[in-house]
């Protein structure tokens, strides 16, 4: 198992930044992201938190080095090229925090990544006493950080995936050369661990990249949402859709997939 | 805003969408939490989404990862 952790603040009051989560697709970082979905969402009537579930349909790759590692048509048999991703949201705006978690639903046995971000209102220190000599600016008055935790982990070479049973703990006091890892091939020369450890890795790296991404893409709705308010973010994200998609929308993509050629941004 | 995965889905879920921004901004927000101005459209776009959602196969995954979610969101509830 593989941890990333990052902590960044936003220049802007929670309400703000919670609203921007909601909105964030799409813009002009999230062309990878080709639609998104409420699955449910409700107020629960004793906390009075409001939940919500997401479904979104992402553009991803399996990565080259991890297509590698697995058994001739496995991961490359589903080329499609995309994947979903599972987001449960929970917001409590009395007490200032929201917090969320995604998860990809599909190849969780090769490699499961579940991040969790937690967002927290901080007011400024020493706000109120610039309040007295100073002209109110509300923009100053609060800031909000988010903590984002990103888990790795891999059970290739378990059982689950290659419908092998599954690894006995109790017999099993061969460390790293387990029985179950395959056994064909250049697989010999690498342990169930090693692989599942160079997968993580690989998902590692590419979480870098993404989580800075979605923070210049949250950064560019709330600069919206700040100098237009909703209507701005609204003709933003139309001006940025029909730049990925055209007019027409992403669904022609999605659905033409198998009879047209995709093209590939990255 | 974002597209429905439902091409057939996507003016309701407009429809929707707006509705919910507007609350969530103007009424949840601001504290009040016990408005429910959006649910019939909710409603309208979960009827066309759900649809879709069985008709591709999406469905079963979708309730196979909420369980697997379970867990996860007992430790999410469990902050005071």
């Amino acid at each position: 198992m593989k941890f990333f952790e990052n902590v960044f603040t936003y220049d802007y009051s929670f309400p703000a930044v919670s609203l921007a989560y909601f909105l964030r697709y799409p813009n002009p970082y999230s062309r990878h992201v080709l639609t998104t979905d409420v699955i449910d969402r409700y107020v629960d009537p004793k906390t009075k938190r409001l939940h919500t579930i997401r479904l979104h349909l992402k553009k991803s790759k399996v990565p080259a080095g991890i297509l590698k590692l697995l058994p001739k048509g496995m991961g490359g048999s589903d080329n499609s090229g995309q994947s979903y991703i599972l987001e449960t949201t929970v917001v409590d705006p009395k007490e200032g925090w929201m917090e969320s978690e995604s998860r990809n639903m599909e190849w969780t046995g090769i490699l499961s990544v579940v991040e969790k971000q937690v967002y927290q209102r901080q007011p400024i220190e020493g706000a109120l006493e610039s309040l007295e000599g100073l002209a109110l600016d509300e923009k100053r008055g609060e800031q909000t950080t988010v903590k984002t935790t990103v888990t790795f982990r891999s059970r290739f070479g378990q059982g689950k995936l290659l419908g092998r049973k599954k690894v006995d703990p109790i017999g099993d006091h061969n460390g790293e050369a387990e029985e179950d890892a395959p056994k064909r091939g250049f697989f010999s020369s690498l342990s169930t661990a090693g692989i599942q450890r160079t997968i993580e890795l690989i998902g590692v790296k590419r979480t870098r990249d993404a989580v800075l991404k979605s923070k210049q893409g949250m950064n560019v709705v709330l600069e919206r949402l700040r100098s237009g308010g909703i209507v701005g973010v609204l003709e933003g994200m139309r001006q940025d859709r029909e730049a990925a998609f055209g007019p027409e929308g992403p669904w022609k993509r999605v659905w033409a997939r198998g009879h047209a050629h995709l093209e590939d941004d990255d | 805003m974002s597209a429905s995965i439902a091409p057939e889905c996507n003016d309701i879920k407009d429809k929707y969408d707006t509705c919910f921004l507007k609350w969530y901004s103007e009424k949840y927000l601001r504290g009040n939490t016990t408005s429910n101005d959006c649910d019939e459209l909710f409603s309208k776009y979960k009827t066309c989404l759900n649809r879709v959602l069985k008709e591709k196969g999406i469905d079963s995954m979708l309730e196979d990862a909420r369980k697997g979610n379970h867990e996860n969101d007992t430790e999410h509830l469990r902050r005071s």
